[in-house]
C-alpha cells in the first residue's frame, strides 16, 4: 500500500457511552470507518443517531463528567488518539484536526476581535509572532473571501452576518492547514443562498489545502452535493457505507431507503394528475438507547425484519465493491427494489 | 357558501419602529412587510417562501392579528377584519387557527394533553362535559394519537407527536384557514413525512386552506398549490407550484432554486448559479428593486424604481423590470 492510500483517520469499533439518570446511553455503539487523505466523508443520520458524538469523540471533547469512550480505536496519521494525554490532544486540536460547528455565534468569543481569534490559534500552534499571526489572519479572511479583510480583522462577531461568522470559523479552523476538518452541520443555521456559498467555499479550500473533510449533517441533499463517501448512522451504529453515487443510486439498508423516500423532492414534480402524493413514512420511533439492543437497531421499524434481526446484531458486510451494509436481509431488500 | 376567498390580503404593510437614544425616540423602522397582496381559496395551500428576514413570519402574525398591520386590509371570507379591536375580532378567531414550528413551547407543560386540545372548544363554547371529552378523543384519533394519550403531558410526547397535538388543537374548532409557520422544520425527516401527509389528508378531508410558511423549497413543492417568493418584505414572484419550479421568472427565485440542494449526486455536475453576498438589512433596504444589489441581471432602472408585481401570464405574477408581460421564461442575459 502506498503512503497516499493510508487513511488519515481510522475509526474502529468506537463506543462512546453517557451516564444519565435513566441509565447508560449508548450514543455511539461500535462505529467503524476510514477517512482518506483529502477526502470528503459525509456522516448522515437523524437526531440522536450519534453522528455528533462520533465527531466529538474523534476530537476527544466528550465531557468527562457524563460520558466517555469505553472502547474502540481512533487512529490519526497512524497515532492512537484514544488514551492520548490531554496536552498532546491540545496540540492536535485546531492544528492537525479542526472542527466547525452549526452555530458560529456560540463558538466565537463575543469579546475578542475576529483577527485576535484567528491569530491566537496560529500563534499557539505554529509558534510565530503575534504580528505574523495577524498577517496570517488577514490572509485567511481573504482566503474565505471576506471582502475588506484588513478592516474586518478589528470587528467583533456580532458585527458580522451569520454567513460571515461561519466564514470566520472556517478561517480559524483552516488557519494551521489541518489534515482533517470536522464540520458538524456547518450550514444548517444558514439561509439557502448562504449555505450554497459556504459549501462551495469548503470544497474549494479542501482542494486548495488538501484537507480531508468529515461532513456531519441530517440533510441528504447536502450530502449528495458535497460528499464523496457516506456513512449512514442509526441509533449509534453505522448501518450503511458507500460512495455517494452508489448510495443514492442503490441504497441497500431499509433505513436508508426509508429516509430517501420520506424526503420531499425539490427536483421532481410531486403531483400526479393534479394530486399531491403521500410521502413514504417510516413507522414508529427511534429506539431508546438506554436499553440494550441485541439485534438490529432498526428491526422494530423495518418491514423486512425477522426473528434473527431482533436477536442478533448484523455485521457490516461489503455487498458491492466499497458498499457496505449492516443488514441480515440484504438479498430480500435488494429484490424488493 | 360564499365564493369569497378564505383569506385576502391587500397592500399589507408592517413596519416595526427602531427606538434609540436616551428618550427611546423612533430613529428608524424595519420594513418587515412592505406592501403585500395575495388571496387563498378554500382547500388551497399558499406557500410563503423566503430567507430569514423576508417578512414571511410577520405576515403570518399579522394575518392572525397577533400584531396590528401598519397599513393594508385583511379580509376573512370577504369580511374586512383589519381594523377590528380585539373584542370584535374574537368572533372571527375560530375561523383562523395556527400551528407553530416548536410545538413544545406552544403547549402548556402543566396541563394534560387532552385538556390542551380541548381548550379552543371550551373557549368558543362549542362543547363541554362528556361531549367535549368525546370530541377531543376523536381529534386524537384523527391526528394519529391514541385516545389514552389524553392523560399525558406535553413532555411525554416526541417532537412529531407534539406537532400532532398542535394540529389537533388547531383543528378542534373547524377553522377555514390554518397558518402554519415552519411546522416541520424542527422535525427529523422520517417524522416530517408523517406530519406532511397528515396535513395533506386533513386539508382534503375538511377543505382547509393553509398559509404555509417555510424556508424549505422541497417541502413547498410537496405541499403547496401556489407559492409566493418573498425578498425583504415584498413578494417578488407568485404563481402555481408547477410554473414556479418549471418556468420561474424572477432572478431571486432562480437564485433560491439553484442554491437549494437535492438528494441527487448527478445534480452536482450542473453548473450552479450561486448568488453572492448577504441579504441587506430590512432596516436599510436598497432603493429600487430590493434584490438589485445581488442580481446579476440588474439594469439602471432596477436601482431606482421598485418594480410592481404584475401578472405577466395567467396566474403568474412577477416583480421584475426585465420580465415584461408575455416575455416568457427565456434565460435573461447579464449584459444589456
Amino acid at each position: 500500500m502506498s503512503v497516499d492510500a493510508v487513511p488519515v483517520l481510522q475509526v474502529r469499533d468506537l463506543r462512546t457511552y453517557f451516564n444519565t439518570l435513566d441509565g447508560v446511553v449508548r450514543a455511539v455503539d461500535g462505529v467503524t470507518f476510514d477517512v482518506g487523505r483529502g477526502e470528503t466523508l459525509g456522516i448522515v443520520g437523524e437526531s440522536g443517531c450519534g453522528k455528533s458524538v462520533t465527531a466529538l469523540s474523534i476530537l476527544r471533547l466528550i465531557p468527562p463528567e457524563t460520558g466517555r469512550i469505553v472502547g474502540g480505536s481512533i487512529r490519526f496519521d497512524g497515532r492512537e488518539l484514544v488514551g492520548l494525554d490531554e496536552a498532546e490532544m491540545k496540540s492536535l486540536r485546531g492544528h492537525r484536526i479542526s472542527m466547525i460547528f452549526q452555530e458560529p455565534m456560540t463558538s466565537l468569543n463575543p469579546v475578542l476581535t475576529v483577527g485576535t481569534q484567528i491569530a491566537e490559534n496560529v500563534v499557539r500552534h505554529l509558534g510565530v509572532s503575534w504580528r505574523q499571526g495577524l498577517d496570517r489572519a488577514r490572509e485567511m479572511l481573504e482566503l474565505v473571501r471576506i471582502a475588506d479583510a484588513a478592516r474586518r480583522l478589528d470587528e467583533y462577531p456580532h458585527q458580522l452576518s451569520g454567513g460571515m461568522r461561519q466564514r470566520v470559523m472556517i478561517a480559524i479552523a483552516l488557519s494551521c492547514e489541518p489534515r482533517v476538518l470536522i464540520a458538524d452541520e456547518p450550514t444548517t443555521a444558514l439561509d439557502v443562498t448562504i449555505q450554497a456559498q459556504i459549501l462551495d467555499l469548503m470544497l474549494e479550500l479542501k482542494e486548495k489545502l488538501g484537507t480531508a473533510i468529515v461532513l456531519i449533517t441530517h440533510d441528504l441533499g447536502v450530502i449528495a452535493e458535497t460528499a464523496e463517501r457516506v456513512v449512514v448512522m442509526y441509533a449509534g451504529r453505522k448501518v450503511e457505507e458507500a460512495s455517494v453515487s452508489s448510495l443514492f443510486a442503490q441504497p441497500m439498508h431499509p433505513y436508508t431507503r426509508g429516509l430517501m423516500r420520506a424526503i420531499p423532492r425539490l427536483d421532481i414534480e410531486a403531483d400526479t394528475a393534479g394530486r399531491r402524493p403521500r410521502l413514504q413514512e417510516i413507522p414508529g420511533l427511534v429506539p431508546i438507547l438506554t436499553r440494550p439492543i441485541p439485534g438490529c437497531a432498526f428491526a422494530d421499524r423495518c418491514g423486512f425484519a425477522t426473528d434473527r434481526c431482533r436477536a442478533e446484531r448484523p455485521p457490516s458486510v461489503e455487498v458491492r465493491p466499497g458498499h457496505e451494509v449492516a443488514c441480515w436481509e440484504t438479498a430480500r431488500v435488494a429484490e424488493a427494489a | 357558501m360564499s365564493t369569497a376567498p378564505v383569506l385576502e390580503v391587500q397592500g399589507l404593510v408592517k413596519h416595526f419602529p427602531i427606538l434609540g437614544g436616551l428618550l427611546q425616540r423612533r430613529v428608524g423602522e424595519v420594513r418587515a412587510v412592505d406592501g403585500v397582496s395575495f388571496s387563498i381559496a378554500r382547500g388551497e395551500t399558499l406557500g410563503l417562501v423566503g430567507e430569514s428576514g423576508c417578512g414571511k413570519s410577520t405576515i403570518g402574525k399579522v394575518v392572525l392579528k397577533l400584531i396590528e398591520p401598519t397599513a393594508g386590509r385583511i379580509l376573512l371570507g370577504g369580511e374586512d377584519v383589519s381594523s377590528l379591536k380585539p373584542g370584535a375580532m374574537w368572533a372571527h378567531r375560530r375561523r383562523i387557527q395556527t400551528i407553530f414550528q416548536d410545538p413544545y413551547s406552544a403547549l402548556n407543560p402543566r396541563l394534560p394533553s387532552g385538556t390542551l386540545v380541548g381548550e379552543p372548544l371550551e373557549n368558543f363554547g362549542l362543547a363541554r362535559g362528556a361531549e367535549l371529552g368525546e370530541r377531543v378523543a376523536k381529534l386524537f384519533e384523527r391526528v394519529g394519537l391514541r385516545p389514552d394519550a389524553m392523560r399525558k403531558f406535553a413532555h411525554e410526547f416526541s417532537g412529531g407527536q407534539r406537532q400532532r397535538l398542535g394540529i389537533a388543537k388547531a383543528l378542534s374548532v373547524n377553522p377555514d384557514l390554518i397558518v402554519a409557520d415552519e411546522p416541520v422544520s424542527a422535525l427529523d425527516v422520517s417524522v416530517q413525512a408523517q406530519v406532511l401527509n397528515l396535513l395533506i389528508d386533513l386539508q382534503e378531508e375538511y377543505g382547509l386552506a393553509y398559509l404555509f410558511i417555510s424556508h424549505d423549497l422541497a417541502v413547498m413543492r410537496h405541499i403547496s398549490h401556489r407559492i409566493a417568493v418573498m425578498y425583504l418584505g415584498r413578494i417578488v414572484e407568485l404563481t402555481t407550484k408547477r410554473a414556479l419550479f418549471e418556468g420561474h421568472l424572477h432572478p431571486y427565485t432562480e437564485a433560491l432554486l439553484s442554491a437549494a440542494t437535492a438528494p441527487d449526486p448527478a445534480r452536482r455536475k450542473r453548473r450552479r448559479r450561486i448568488v453572492q453576498g448577504d441579504v441587506p438589512s430590512p432596516a436599510k433596504p436598497p432603493p429600487g428593486c430590493h434584490f438589485h444589489t445581488r442580481c446579476p441581471y440588474a439594469i439602471a432602472e432596477c436601482r431606482t424604481l421598485a418594480p410592481p408585481l404584475i401578472e405577466v401570464a395567467p396566474g403568474h405574477h412577477v416583480a421584475c423590470h426585465r420580465r415584461p408581460v408575455g416575455g416568457g421564461p427565456h434565460p435573461l442575459s447579464t449584459t444589456v
